[in-house]
């Protein structure tokens, strides 16, 4: 009888659940209760209700991220970098599962893992600025190993293991997975390739980014009229973008880019816009909010900052975003783009 | 990416670029040992090098990704391969922080191995150098006056570049067919006493082929003996023995510019190339400091006036003039520790054989060794006409004045 009883007492909680799954603030507390378990150490807490939750929602990103992060601070390393994994495989679109199966890499001494994996979230995402950081040090400490084994020293004993830092939440709008104090992307040492300065965003934006379009600092010659007016057509431009992209007109998305502007990673114009196009279309729902837009004007150039609350299918990243938009003809067309803090 | 760094592989770099035939060469040594590979089931040699100079050169040109790329894959392939992972480490380094030098290890590392280290640097310096410097198309060393057609193969190593390049004999002359990095003694070159690290300078002889299982690890995949100290060197007082081309140890693909106690050192792919190459007592090996690159005609000049002493050396035996012939040989002449009265009658007997049957030189060679004396180390088979065969000989001749004589005479086994 015991069986029946808890066949039905999980038919309840399934039932509960199923109920909750109409209010979408339901998930962020879901998120929140277990972030919050985590952080004061109720560790088995933590990976039950997440194990609960996954077993109705067994492909959230979010919930996966967190049992990840469960798994390695429980020891269960390999199991970790099988959620990771299976996470970078399934939304290879976020560099967090990357940073994080390249800190477990690390933490085996597979620092050659390790760093493709971070050139991945990179890749991804190049302002990652954590990312950054772990791959400056695993590069630093590959160097070591290269070094040692040139001076044929016994490096083993001599120099510690990085310290790489983990991501504990897979959409953290107060950046709280960034190590404190961390700079704005530190821009690599040796530019990658003279074709791809996407792969130094931590460079601060040409243009000098005023609170918005303030007169404060108007340009000399424009009128702080002119600036005004200029300030509102760019936010028109980045508004239309955001439209396109929810509506999945790949034609007016695409259309939004200028010539000049450079694909992260490596990429061709046309390699990035076919990657667009996939990850875009293949949506069955996108929505997209901006909020706390603030733009900035200098002659026919302009920066816009916002916070964009994306959602597609099960996906919900909300993030920081630049947008760097050089004005043609009578258009305001993206340049660059830049995701992060 | 400072100045320092970006100085000296540019300067790498535009010299490999500038050097053409270098590159060509390279790359159809490749070719080659690709093709070889089908024959000889492996032939690796100077593929390292050539990987390693294509990073220096990506590194030159900025592409430092690529630069990166083949330096990781380099080090899979090599892990022993010290001064290419020197550079890998640069490469990294360059992705996290500038560099400052070639090199740039950090200061913990380079108190530890400071040696290593300024080894390593001197490596690098070294296979540039020979690459950018290459012989002149159609040269050949000043010490190979004749060679016959035994002598299929010859070594020639330049110390100063640390340098060894092989040559095939053909019927059109020597050829070039590669040349590899080396290492030489501790102390240098110009060996004297048995003990003092450095390797010797002169006209030398493979004189066997080690079997590799019977040598300690630290020989690498085998061994070639050379014959020091020879007649000349013994004649000057000079002492030591067991000077060898030999590879390197399991934990080094290739050793510092100065490293051995006297041996000459190859990486094991490329001694491996010289031991399936060269025959045993044939193969001239000269080792000089500095390597004098000529025209063949200019040798062929120069070898005239040895050339008349040799004919006219052999018309004397030919004739049976006893007297004749004994002024060929200097009066400090030497022969297994016989002196010129002692060694008389062997002599005397000789032509009694001959009796006045004109003698031919088969197969002969001579090569020119100069320093503070200028002297001929000769070989031939010494045939007596209406006979098939005779001994081989090899006699030392040095020259008095403008006259070229004999100081040592002696059959080869």
């Amino acid at each position: 009888m015991k069986h029946g009883s808890a066949h039905i007492t999980h038919l309840l909680r399934l039932a509960i659940l199923a109920g909750s799954l109409s209010l979408t603030a339901v998930h962020a507390d879901d998120y929140a209760d277990v972030n919050q378990l985590m952080r004061t150490g109720k560790l088995a807490e933590a990976q039950a209700k997440v194990d609960q939750y996954l077993a109705t929602k067994p492909r959230d990103p979010q919930m996966r991220f967190f049992k990840g992060v469960i798994q390695r601070e429980t020891g269960k390393t390999n199991d970790a970098i099988g959620t990771f994994t299976r996470l970078t495989e399934d939304y290879p679109e976020l560099p967090e599962p990357y940073n994080n199966l390249a800190v477990l890499y690390a933490g085996q001494g597979q620092y050659d893992k390790a760093r493709a994996a971070l050139e991945m979230a990179i890749r991804t995402n190049p302002s990652y600025s954590t990312a950054h950081e772990n791959l400056g040090d695993v590069y630093a400490k590959l160097a070591s190993q290269a070094y040692n084994k040139a001076l044929q020293l016994d490096g083993s004993s001599t120099t510690a293991q990085p310290k790489l830092a983990l991501i504990r939440e897979l959409f953290d709008p107060n950046a709280k997975g960034q190590r404190p104090g961390a700079q704005p992307t530190p821009a690599p040492a040796a530019p990658a390739a003279p074709a791809a300065p996407a792969a130094t965003p931590g460079k601060p934006p040409v243009v000098a980014a005023a609170p918005s379009a303030a007169p404060a600092s108007p340009s000399p010659t424009a009128p702080p009229a002119a600036a005004d007016s200029a300030a509102k057509d760019v936010e028109a431009a980045v508004r239309a973008w955001a439209k396109a992209w929810a509506a999945k007109d790949m034609t007016a998305y695409l259309g939004a880019y200028g010539k000049e502007f450079t694909p992260p990673g490596k990429q061709s114009r046309s390699s990035w816009e076919n990657e667009r196009r996939q990850r875009i279309v293949s949506k069955n729902n996108i929505s997209l909010r901006l909020e706390n837009l603030s733009v900035s004007v200098n002659g026919n150039k302009a920066v816009a900052k916002f916070r964009q609350d994306y959602k597609a299918d099960a996906l919900s990243v909300s993030s920081r975003k630049t947008l760097d938009l050089v004005k043609s003809g009578e258009r305001w067309l993206i340049v660059r783009e830049s995701t992060g803090t | 990416m400072t100045q320092g760094f970006f100085a000296f592989l540019l300067i790498a770099a535009t010299g490999l670029l500038s050097a053409a035939p270098a590159g060509a060469e390279a790359g159809k040594k490749h070719q080659k040992s690709e093709s070889s590979a089908r024959r000889n089931s492996t032939s690796n040699d100077g593929v390292a090098e050539a990987r390693l100079i294509e990073v220096y050169r990506l590194t030159g040109q900025g592409k430092m990704r690529d630069a990166l790329a083949k330096a990781e894959s380099l080090v899979r392939d090599y892990p022993n391969f010290q001064l290419a992972q020197l550079v890998y480490g640069d490469l990294l380094t360059s992705r996290a922080r500038p560099l400052h030098k070639f090199g740039d290890v950090p200061e913990a590392l380079a108190h530890k191995a400071g040696a290593t280290l300024a080894e390593l640097r001197d490596e690098s310096q070294a296979r540039i150098k020979a690459l950018r410097e290459r012989p002149p198309a159609g040269t050949i060393p000043s010490q190979f006056l004749a060679l016959s057609p035994r002598n299929k193969h010859a070594i020639a190593v330049d110390a100063s570049r640390s340098r060894l390049y092989l040559f095939e004999n053909t019927a059109q002359g020597l050829n070039l067919v590669a040349d590899y990095y080396i290492s030489v003694g501790k102390s240098g070159i110009e060996k004297m006493v048995e003990g003092d690290a450095r390797t010797p300078l002169g006209v030398y002889f493979i004189t066997s082929n080690l079997d590799p299982k019977s040598l300690r690890d630290f020989y690498g995949s085998g061994a070639l003996p050379i014959n020091y100290p020879n007649v000349l060197d013994s004649k000057r007082g000079k002492t030591g023995r067991g000077i060898w081309l030999h590879g390197t140890p399991p934990n080094q693909f290739s050793r510092a510019p100065l490293a051995s106690d006297g041996c000459v050192v190859l990486a094991n792919p490329d001694l491996e190339r010289i031991i399936r190459t060269v025959e045993v007592r044939t193969t001239p090996v000269v080792i000089s400091h500095k390597i004098d690159w000529v025209p063949p005609h200019s040798v062929r000049a120069q070898s005239k006036t040895f050339e008349e002493a040799l004919a006219a050396w052999r018309n004397a035996k030919s004739n049976g003039d006893f007297q004749q012939l004994l002024s060929f040989y200097t009066a400090d002449f030497n022969s297994q520790g016989k002196t010129l009265r002692e060694w008389e009658p062997a002599l005397r007997n000789e032509v009694e054989r001959v009796r006045g049957r004109p003698i031919q030189l088969k197969d002969l060679s001579y090569l020119r060794w100069t320093d503070a004396a200028d002297t001929m180390v000769v070989t031939f088979g010494e045939v007596p006409d209406g006979t098939r065969t005779g001994p081989t000989k090899r006699q030392y001749w040095i020259r008095e004045g403008n006259q070229w004589k004999i100081f040592y005479e002696g059959n080869l086994g």
